[in-house]
């Protein structure tokens, strides 16, 4: 490579009007194409280009509290405009749709607050959110009914996480959950740890009740010939992390099992990469695995997930345009064996 | 502490967690025991056991029925 080569594109400064649309703000960035607002244009024009590749899956990876924080409504539509394939998430995420189906909220709040008096107030805090301990305890409350129900019908079988979702959704009624979106909408949703949630930890109470005659069973295993199995009927895979840990691991592990590797990958993440954790590991050291192809289209951004996500879909449904349709994998797939969806 | 706080009730039960702050509670001791596990926070049985961190659910509940008390 010469001097040349180097200096190839001057960047352009960006413009700013009053009426701009947040794609044309995104074009501006892309015209830096520098630092944050240019990786933030390359995950843009990495998303489109998912979408507009029929034979891409696109995974959606989600950890930390986006939920709780507003990002509910956002992967719900995602969903229901099929603008994603498959959702791999922690147990977390999918608690915090479910306790908001319930009719429970979460709530603005100052980080400055004493914790002690939150905790004799029965409220729980995730930095500048809370939530009443009501909404999981009437959560609790429901799942516990609901894993009964499960069990009696499934009588002892063994479901997996995805079988578990769909269980979930089917029994929740608002339209604007995550889970409910998803089983009408026959998306797969994975939750690898969903043992590390309150889905696991109320196991233990609707177990012990009295008189339960069947107890809901979980198979961990049974998920991976699953998520494996549709990374390997996928022409291509993309994936979009938000934050990272197991829901992104996953991802990744399943395309290497499924041998084929990832050929899109945006991940939006504030985790470092000198600690050795998954989260902020770069995509560089997912070529390494044999996770990503060397030739896959991918970028890091670092940012909240809560700020970047919504400007990534923003812009990329505005390119969209409104008149845009997409089969999910599950469509696809199903118009493949003839099945009736 | 006060005096009505020392009191047997719900609400300083370690078994206790709120289901509408602060009048109802709701028992996982009665809900594995198949009983209805929604309770009001000033109610106790013969399985309380003293909650070991302090909460505001016995106050705030002697509070609410003050004032319902003074309405009437």
């Amino acid at each position: 490579m010469g001097r040349d080569d180097c200096i190839r594109e001057p960047v352009k400064h960006i413009r700013v009007s009053g009426t701009m649309t947040v794609d044309q703000l995104i074009q501006q960035f892309k015209n830096s194409g520098s630092f944050g607002a240019g990786r933030l244009a390359t995950a843009c024009d990495i998303y489109e280009k998912m979408l507009r590749d029929n034979g891409c899956t696109i995974f959606l990876a989600l950890s930390g509290a986006v939920v709780p924080a507003g990002m509910r409504q956002l992967t719900a539509d995602l969903i229901r405009q099929h603008l994603v394939d498959v959702i791999v998430s922690t147990g977390a995420c999918m608690v915090h749709d479910a306790i908001e189906a319930l009719q429970s909220h979460h709530y603005k709040a100052n980080p400055a607050v004493d914790d002690l008096e939150l905790y004799k107030y029965h409220l729980f805090r995730i930095y500048d959110v809370l939530v009443p301990e009501e909404g999981y305890v009437r959560l609790d409350y429901a799942l516990s009914e609901m894993y009964g129900e499960i069990a009696d019908e499934k009588k002892g079988a063994a479901l997996s996480s995805r079988e578990f979702a769909w269980e979930i959704g089917k029994r929740l009624e608002d339209r604007n959950s995550i889970l409910r979106a998803a089983y009408e909408e026959d998306v797969p949703i994975f939750m690898p740890s969903i043992r590390d949630s309150e889905f696991g930890f109320i196991h233990w109470l609707h177990a012990t009740k009295a008189g339960q005659k069947n107890v809901l069973n979980l198979d961990a295993f049974k998920e991976v010939p699953e998520i494996c199995g549709i990374c390997k009927d996928s022409e291509r895979n993309g994936m979009i992390v938000l934050g990272g840990g197991v829901p992104r691991n996953t991802v990744q592990s399943a395309t290497l099992a499924s041998k084929k590797s990832l050929d899109y990958a945006v991940v939006v993440t504030m985790d470092r990469p000198e600690t050795g954790g998954l989260s902020g590991s770069t995509l560089s050291e997912t070529i390494s695995w044999g996770k990503m192809k060397g030739a896959a289209d991918n970028v890091m951004v670092i940012g909240d997930a809560l700020m970047i996500f919504p400007i990534m879909v923003a812009s990329v449904v505005e390119r969209l345009g409104s008149g845009f349709r997409r089969e999910t994998f599950m469509q696809r797939k199903k118009a493949l064996t003839g099945e009736k969806t | 502490m006060s005096m009505r706080e020392q009191e047997r009730f719900c609400g300083n039960c370690d078994t206790h967690v709120s289901y509408e702050y602060p009048t109802k509670i709701f028992c996982s001791t009665r809900y594995e025991k198949g009983k209805d596990p929604i309770v009001d926070t000033l109610w106790f049985c013969e399985d309380w056991n003293l909650v070991s961190q302090e909460c505001y659910c016995v106050q705030e509940a002697l509070r609410a029925r003050d004032k319902v008390r003074a309405q009437r």
